[in-house]
């Protein structure tokens, strides 16, 4: 089935009452996700994910994709309107969204960013048709040697680009990696560090280590700052227009952010996040009046709302073509098909085509009802933000405590989320990013079994593994990112100490 | 000693506990890894970025080191937070023994109250947040949460 042909068949699936409906949810719990500081979108994921058991797999998709791509949306309600991002990939539209407020063109802003949002969006959703179709194909021909290399490439990737210093991003992959020993071993199915307990045999589940670390961690930080009462901008409907001039300076960053979001989202890491950043930095790189950034430039809007947008579409494919996921969020996505029986990857395109196209035929709809909800009814989520945080953090605090114990009946995963919300909270104080942790406690299974095969196939010949040409191409580029970088510094510091020598 | 010395001290115990446990698996051979192969090589690294963070610290004071937390100093905080870790752990350790809807209950009033709401308000959030999260997951979702003892 071909692109085009595979997206109107997955517009019969996507528009049944029950996946608009569950569309439409997702979105709309995104959209408040974003709004509101606090939790993000992979803990009100890993929050949902239990209320998905009973759904299809492509209405279970479906919703958990919305409120990812949503919170995109709601979270530069929050940065424009309160100068407070609403999720992390928000940062960035605070620095120009809340001076335009404060001049008096809130509504532009909104505006703009909203469409940037949904134009990236669409664009990603195609790019996702083209490339996880491509990407599938080629993946077919790969090996437990080249799954090795992908997932070890991609944890090595992931250090490299989160935030923060590698060796404490080394730290954390080396928690998570340690923590996905834990269990039945999958090959000789012998118990690893139970000590002895049934319920640590089935190993730790990632979704109370994931509400704990995001969810958890996020409360107990709301408990410390305590209660505050955001100021908010009032915006009228009528005030939403921006002018001729904004939407003639808003299309090229739209385009460029697109762009370089999507790409982002292919890489291992925190996407939503590093696109908006680097897409900041290009526009005021390639602006003629960069000295406007920061004071209410329409660029520096436009630009990462498209960039984050884009690079949730982005961090789809190598999910949904590999069956590999780079990220939090689309670990999350990944528990929800396992769950239902599913194992997304190239043979899963052709078949459960009803759960691939439905899944990017409902990303073309949630993007448009997205757009629909954050212009005329953006005063709506704004009022949740006048709701007392403190009653919304305690019942967030509850729903991620039952959410937990729903997933396996289990006093362990309860304990599991208290440990690791304490975790959380003691990383966030630390300043350490926990997302290196969980992609390497979903991807080190995947590691450790393909690693295992692809030695029993080699007997052992690791030179064997490595030589093979796509292994080598796939290694190639995390390598590239960290030994890159050090020769660009030593190639710049000669350079200077040649400029200082005189007479050279 | 400072968090930023204690840290690194904490990771390459753990390190070490773990590549203990990690040498009691077979650990097979190349060509035919056993349980204990992957375990094993995880461990190592795990030792050597815990040498290496450590080394950071301890041998070059004026490398980064991580930085002390933020905000600790405050006892208002510390309270808040302390209140809020108390009720997560009396609500994990209760559960089994009194059931779903008391523990909820419990636990939302006393952390409602813990970050600043009046206790009348506590109470009756207590109630409310207890019997629709029963209804929702326990009835609608059809959780066997535990009920109450009796």
């Amino acid at each position: 089935m071909g692109p085009i042909d595979g997206l109107l068949y997955g517009f019969t699936i996507a528009l049944t009452p029950a996946n608009l409906l569950a569309c439409f949810i997702g979105v709309v719990v995104g959209t408040v996700v974003g709004v509101l500081p606090g939790i993000g979108p992979v803990g009100a994921m890993a929050l949902l994910l239990p209320s998905t058991f009973a759904l299809h797999p492509a209405t279970a998709l479906i919703m958990l994709a919305g409120i990812y791509y949503g919170a995109m949306y709601g979270g530069s309600t929050t940065s424009i309107l309160v100068n407070v991002p609403g999720e992390a990939g928000s940062v960035v539209t605070l620095l120009d969204g809340y001076q335009m407020t404060r001049k008096g063109r809130a509504g532009a802003a909104l505006a703009i960013a909203g469409v940037s949002s949904w134009v990236a969006g669409t664009v990603g959703v195609v790019g996702i048709m083209f490339a996880a179709s491509w990407l599938a194909d080629l993946a077919l021909r790969f090996g437990p040697p080249e799954y090795f290399a992908i997932t070890f490439g991609g944890i090595l990737l992931l250090s490299r680009l989160s935030g923060g210093s590698v060796v404490n991003a080394f730290v954390m992959v080396a928690i998570g990696l340690a923590l996905g020993t834990v269990g039945m071993d999958s090959i000789s199915a012998l118990r690893r560090f139970t000590f002895g307990s049934v319920q640590l045999s089935q190993g730790v589940d990632l979704v109370p280590v994931i509400m704990g670390l995001y969810g958890v961690a996020e409360v107990l930080l709301l408990a410390e700052e305590g209660v505050k009462r955001a100021s908010i901008a009032v915006v009228r409907l009528r005030e939403l227009l921006p002018t001729r001039e904004e939407w003639r300076q808003s299309a090229a960053p739209i385009a460029r952010g697109t762009v370089l979001g999507f790409v982002t989202g292919l890489v291992p890491g925190p996407a939503a996040v590093l696109s908006t950043f680097i897409s900041y930095a290009v526009e005021k790189k390639v602006s003629r009046t960069p000295e406007r950034f920061g004071t209410g430039a329409v660029e520096g809007v436009a630009g990462p709302e498209a960039a984050n947008n884009a690079a949730t579409a982005g961090a789809m494919v190598p999910l949904l073509s590999l069956g590999i996921p780079f990220s939090p969020a689309t670990a999350i996505l990944l528990g929800a098909l396992v769950i239902h029986g599913l194992q997304p990857g190239p043979l899963m395109i052709e078949q459960r085509p009803e759960v691939f196209w439905g899944f990017i035929a409902s990303m073309y709809i949630g993007n448009f009802m997205l757009l629909i909800l954050n212009l005329p009814l953006v005063g709506i989520f704004v009022s949740v933000l006048r709701l007392p945080q403190h009653v919304l953090a305690t019942l967030v605090f509850l729903l991620c405590l039952v959410g937990a114990f729903s997933l396996n009946n289990s006093y362990l995963d309860l304990w599991v989320l208290a440990v690791f919300g304490l975790f959380g909270y003691a990383l966030r104080k630390l300043r350490v990013d926990p997302s290196p942790l969980v992609v390497a406690l979903v991807l080190g299974p995947m590691m450790e079994k393909t690693l295992r095969q692809a030695l029993i196939i080699t007997r052992g010949s690791v030179v064997e593994i490595l030589a093979r040409p796509l292994t080598l191409a796939i290694l190639a580029v995390p390598a590239a990112a960290f030994v890159v970088p050090p020769l660009l510094r030593i190639c710049r510091r000669r350079d200077s100490v040649v400029e200082a020598v005189p007479g050279s | 000693m400072t968090v930023a010395r204690l840290v690194p001290l904490v990771i390459l115990v753990a390190s070490g506990f773990y590549l203990t446990q990690a040498m009691k698996l077979p650990p097979g051979t190349v060509a035919k890894p056993g349980a204990g192969f992957y375990p094993m090589a995880v461990a190592i690294f795990a030792c050597v970025v815990a040498l290496v963070a450590g080394a950071r610290v301890f041998l070059s004071p004026q490398a980064v080191r991580p930085e002390a937390p933020s905000g600790v100093t405050d006892p208002a905080r510390r309270r808040r937070v302390a209140g809020a870790v108390g009720a997560l752990a009396a609500f994990c350790l209760t559960l089994p023994w009194i059931g779903y809807p008391i523990a909820a209950f419990g636990f939302v009033s006393v952390v409602l109250w813990g970050l600043g709401g009046r206790w009348q308000a506590a109470l009756l959030t207590g109630a409310l947040g207890s019997a629709g999260s029963y209804y929702l997951f326990g009835v609608l979702l059809g959780v066997p949460l535990p009920r109450w003892p009796w």
